[in-house]
């Protein structure tokens, strides 16, 4: 039985819950794109993207010398396709992975009105690798781009990818995986993590057997002492060539032993047909995604429901090339995603607060072509994730990040004690803080610059603004899914733009003024953009801002 | 490195309440000094402009004022006449509450407050008022924020602590205004009172959870919230219901009740021991531009209401501090961003103004008045205003100066400028340097300990001001583990290995003391 189709209506809250599930945060310009469009027209627009990113480019430097640091790669240009030479210096390792998670926040920040950067997340999460761990900077940008290029994709397709990728190799030891000491450090970790899930019924023969299939891959760095960019071989004297036998879980399959220069690929191909002829790899990957980007917790009937008839779904794709976004499409317009039990009942991810209100807010990005300055403020941004919880490209361990597997609390694992005056800092930071760039600059348009939330500019994307009930109404909307009392508004209203006073007429007049002249010699009217700054802040000390 | 700059600025930019987390080691109980003889300034803000014409009323220019606001003027031989003066000046008859404190020595009128260049603009003139700022600049801190900043320099950081483990500041009923701010910092805590008790949320959002998921959701979002916030804790822990004695308090639909409400809980609050400095509360509608009083009948109306209520619940808060035996730690003072003009309107009303009385109340006050009557000219129009005699900030440095015990630099400092200040509360009480200086010292890390955690051994390293140093490690029962130092040592900074190989895994605290100087850090032993 299919997933149930939602046709209930589709106005401005349910687009706003899907926009804030499917983006980072959801801004006065998503919602004026979308107007107006159908369920339909809005998720075929959401999952239509390609991996069309520009690499990160080299803007580190050492007190304004741009050749002080990685000489061999002009200031400017990529960095991505330049083997690092020495391999070994670690101040080149550590400013090449700064620039990458810095361009991946640029990723984020900038994103399109798409499924991309989300799907790329959610693979980080569900197959990750640990920035500190792999520790070399071309393959994690190279690992990231497979996952963004294939994140909608075909999932046995990207774990086949994945398997032989350098830094997946790197992270899991793949690469010291040799018949003569098996490593199973990898095979565990694909049948417990990646497909069937921990406990679904494969045995520890399975993972030993899974190891031996596994042995033999590689990674070369160098061709004769001269480095390269890493690539993925395949050594077959270290490939056990024996057959590999499975448990009844997997219908007790032999895969046939090779030896040859293809041995690695076949036999991985036929690991991974074992693999997906089994129901609960679909069941895993279908409750991994239901995890991210619907609910936490699984009821026994949403397992019914919802999670069987999408891991049906699956299965029936397995050779789609465009498997995910299909099943994704399902999840994401089916009557349990709009229903009470979803909206408004998730815990925000630190990603999601975070970026959510940079886009939401417009918080202002230099251009890249001033790509020291972009890199700083992007830099400011990734630590910012970092403080209020989640450290991208640094999950605590191979399972990725508990809030999307650990029973029973699940997202409520985001928010405790210390993380909830983090966050909450984090998003007073978001307006109330400035980013500046220093003087020593390579290029000196990228120095000494100022970059602050400009609420003013951000009203003037609302309806009416000069109206302070209109005004509360649609910062409530965009900021909360929770309804929000008449009395609570009236209080915002009255504590922040009316000064404590009554009369709608003196916020309306100071703000008029101040937009038609922002140098104005009205003092009152010189008071708008700090009295934004207030109520906005306030309002972003309700606990309502931390879920969606 | 610019990581850590921005995030310190964000602390700066937290309200308080989420300053680090200390440790709730119940061995500190004894080590904290709750007997404060901290004072206390209750700041009521009058939000909306009050009518000071019909408020301190100048009887010896009744002629002029019934020529030029007589639909709204009160009857002469029903102003309450104020003692000592000669009849010249009396209060609204809604007054009786703060002319008993008059007759009893606990008030003092300032006369003619406001400042040149005066602004109408309720917004801009309201914030001049909070900031001390003059009427062409715009700045970004309160006048009691920067002396919050003052008096606990290192705050946020490091708060709360054993020298002040509670709230700087509490704003009642309102989030935190630029008043209480300084450059982005809120130096207090916000609370919003309910009738039933006290409302921690700390912010205005107080709609009632609904019965679904969404709701249960926010309702784990908001018990999180709330574990976190240790000033909810301490104030929680302070608001004491047998702390307010006085059945003065007007209640339900009476007069002032909501101001009676907040007042209530700084009573409370200031019997239950808490050291916050400052309470701010407010009381709103003074905006009388028609009908302020009823038409025939000027004693009756919504400014008679308002100053009733006024009245009433500053009496009432004064008698309650005298019978819980604290009131010579507490100075009030009214302020409101403007007058109104000594012409009413033809809407029974008056509009805005400019200089204007304020009131001062406390058993500590100067009683009496302070400047003159206000001079009614013979010839006012609808534009004619009334001119400052005293700048409010010389009103700000009398309380620094006088009751905070501000020397004159800091006082200049708080307001960025000299003004003279004037003579308004009895000097003689300040109170002793030491507690100053523990204020300046709060939230100062005086020891180090690193590696922590750590596995066998640690380093603790410390700066000795010279004298008897103390260094113990305790274990998490409370038990003495360690004692690291007990003599003499010179001033300077000095390290010493904490060696815990004998002990089993788990927390223990370091303590360091030299005189009155004390401080604990938590640290781990692991594995």
């Amino acid at each position: 039985m299919p997933l149930v189709p939602y046709t209930g209506p589709f106005g401005r809250a349910q687009l706003l819950h899907l926009l804030r599930r499917s983006l980072f945060g959801a801004t006065p310009a998503d919602l004026a794109h979308f107007d107006g469009l159908s369920l339909d027209a809005v998720i075929d627009e959401l999952l239509t993207f390609t991996n069309d990113t520009a690499p990160p480019v080299k803007s580190y430097a050492v007190g304004g010398d741009p050749n002080a640091l990685d000489p061999s790669v002009p200031f400017g240009t990529t960095w991505v396709d330049t083997p690092r030479d020495p391999p070994d210096d670690t101040d080149v390792i550590q400013a090449r992975l700064v620039s990458w998670a810095a361009w991946w926040m640029r990723q984020l920040t900038g994103q399109q009105r798409n499924l991309r950067e989300k799907l790329t997340l959610f693979w980080h999460d569900h197959m990750p690798t640990q920035l500190g761990v792999v520790f070399h900077s071309e393959a994690s940008y190279r690992m990231q781009q497979l996952l963004r290029t294939q994140c909608g994709g075909n999932f046995r397709q990207l774990i086949h990818d994945v398997t032989v990728e350098p830094a997946m190799l790197i992270y899991l030891n793949g690469r010291y995986n040799v018949s003569f000491a098996p490593d199973e450090n990898y095979g565990r970790e694909l049948f417990e993590l990646f497909t069937c899930g921990h406990g679904s019924g494969y045995t520890e023969g399975d993972v030993q057997a899974a190891a031996r299939v596994l042995t033999g891959w590689g990674i070369q760095e160098d061709i004769d002492g001269t480095p390269i960019l890493p690539q993925t071989i395949f050594r077959p004297l270290f490939h056990t060539a024996t057959d590999k036998q499975f448990s009844a879980f997997f219908n007790n399959t032999v895969i046939t032993g090779q030896s040859g220069a293809d041995a690695g690929e076949v036999e991985l191909n036929a690991l991974l047909d074992m693999i997906m002829a089994q129901e609960a790899c679909s069941l895993s990957i279908c409750r991994a995604l239901y995890r991210f980007f619907v609910h936490g917790d699984i009821a026994p009937e949403v397992e019914t429901d919802v999670i069987q008839p999408l891991a049906e779904l699956f299965r029936q794709e397995q050779s789609a090339p465009d498997q995910i976004r299909t099943v994704l499409r399902a999840l994401l317009t089916s009557t349990h995603f709009f229903s009470d039990d979803v909206i408004g009942c998730m815990v925000k991810s630190p990603a999601d607060l975070v970026i959510g209100d940079i886009r939401m807010f417009g918080f202002p990005l230099p251009d890249t072509a001033l790509n020291e300055a972009d890199l700083q403020v992007h830099l400011e941004f990734y630590w910012l994730v970092s403080y209020a919880g989640q450290t991208l490209a640094e999950p605590p361990n191979v399972a990725g990040w508990p809030a999307y597997y650990l029973h029973p609390a699940y997202d409520r694992l985001w928010l405790d004690t210390a993380t909830f005056p983090a966050r909450n800092n984090a998003l007073l930071g978001l307006i109330y803080s400035t980013i500046e760039t220093p003087s020593d600059t390579v290029l000196p348009a990228s120095a000494d610059l100022s970059f602050r939330t400009d609420l003013v500019a951000f009203t003037q994307e609302l309806q009416n603004p000069s109206n302070p009930n209109a005004l509360i109404d649609q910062l409530v909307e965009l900021m909360y899914v929770h309804p929000i009392s008449p009395a609570v508004k009236q209080q915002l209203k009255q504590a922040y733009l009316l000064f404590g006073q009554t009369n709608d007429i003196y916020w309306s007049d100071a703000y008029e003024l101040y937009v038609a002249d922002p140098n104005t010699t009205s003092m009152t009217a010189q008071l708008v953009p700090d009295i934004l700054r207030w109520l906005v802040g306030d309002m972003q000390k309700a606990a309502e801002r931390h879920l969606y | 490195m610019r990581r850590r700059s921005f995030i310190r600025s964000l602390s700066a930019a937290s309200v308080g309440g989420f300053a680090v987390r200390g440790f709730g080691n119940p061995m500190l109980g004894p080590l904290l000094d709750r007997a404060a003889e901290d004072r206390v300034l209750v700041i009521v803000q009058l939000y909306g402009g009050n009518d000071g014409l019909n408020t301190v009323i100048p009887l010896d220019q009744y002629g002029n004022l019934s020529s030029v606001r007589s639909n709204v003027l009160i009857p002469e031989g029903q102003v309450l006449p104020l003692q000592g003066l000669g009849g010249a000046t009396g209060l609204h008859p809604s007054m009786s509450g703060m002319r008993s404190l008059w007759d009893s020595g606990k008030l003092s009128i300032v006369q003619g407050v406001g400042y040149p260049d005066p602004d109408f603009s309720h917004f801009r003139s309201t914030d001049i008022w909070e900031t001390g700022a003059n009427s062409d600049e715009l700045l970004d801190s309160g006048w009691t924020g920067r002396y919050l900043h003052q008096e606990y320099p290192n705050y946020p950081l490091g708060f709360p602590n054993e020298t002040m483990p509670d709230p700087l500041a509490i704003r009642i009923g309102a989030p935190v205004t630029i008043g209480l701010q300084h450059l982005g910092v809120a130096m207090g805590a916000s609370i919003y009172n309910t009738q039933d008790g006290l409302d921690l949320t700390g912010n205005a959002f107080t709609d009632p959870v609904t019965m679904d998921c969404k709701g249960s959701a926010l309702d784990f979002a908001r018990q999180v919230q709330r574990q976190a916030d240790l000033y909810g804790d301490v104030i929680e822990g302070a608001a004491q219901p047998g702390c307010n004695l006085s059945s003065l308090y007007p209640i339900g639909s009476q007069p002032g009740a909501e101001l009676a409400n907040a007042l209530k809980i700084v009573a409370q609050l200031i019997c239950g021991g808490l050291k916050t400095k400052i309470y701010w509360v407010s009381m709103d509608g003074f905006d009388t531009h028609a009908q302020q009083v009823v038409g025939g009948s000027p004693t009756l109306g919504a400014h008679a209401d308002l100053l009733q209520g006024l009245s009433d619940s500053v009496h009432a808060f004064q008698d309650d501090l005298q019978l819980l035996g604290i009131d010579d730690r507490v100075l009030g003072m009214t302020f409101s961003e403007f007058g109104r003009r000594i012409k009413s309107n033809a809407s029974v009303g008056t509009d805005h103004g400019t200089a204007a009385p304020l009131f001062l109340f406390g058993s500590q006050v100067i009683p009496g008045m302070v400047g003159n009557n206000p001079d009614i000219p013979a010839d006012v129009t609808y534009e004619t205003n009334l001119p400052m005699q005293h700048d409010f900030r010389s009103v700000y440095a009398g309380v620094l100066r006088d009751w905070f015990c501000l020397e004159p630099t800091e006082v200049d400092e708080v307001l960025l400028d000299t003004y003279v200040p004037l003579a308004l509360v009895d000097p003689a009480g300040c109170m002793g340097t030491s507690v100053h200086d523990l204020n300046q010292e709060a939230g100062n890390s005086l020891l180090e300990v690193f590696p922590n955690p750590f596995v066998e051994n640690t380093t603790v390293r410390f700066d000795s001001s010279g004298g008897r140093v103390v260094l113990q490690v305790f274990d998490a029962a409370g038990q003495v583990v360690r004692k690291l130092v007990n003599q003499e040592l010179p001033v300077g900074q000095h390290t010493v290995v904490c060696d815990l190989s004998d002990q089993p895994a788990g927390s223990y605290f370091c303590r360091l003391q030299m005189g009155t100087k004390q401080q604990v850090k938590s640290m781990v032993k692991v594995r």
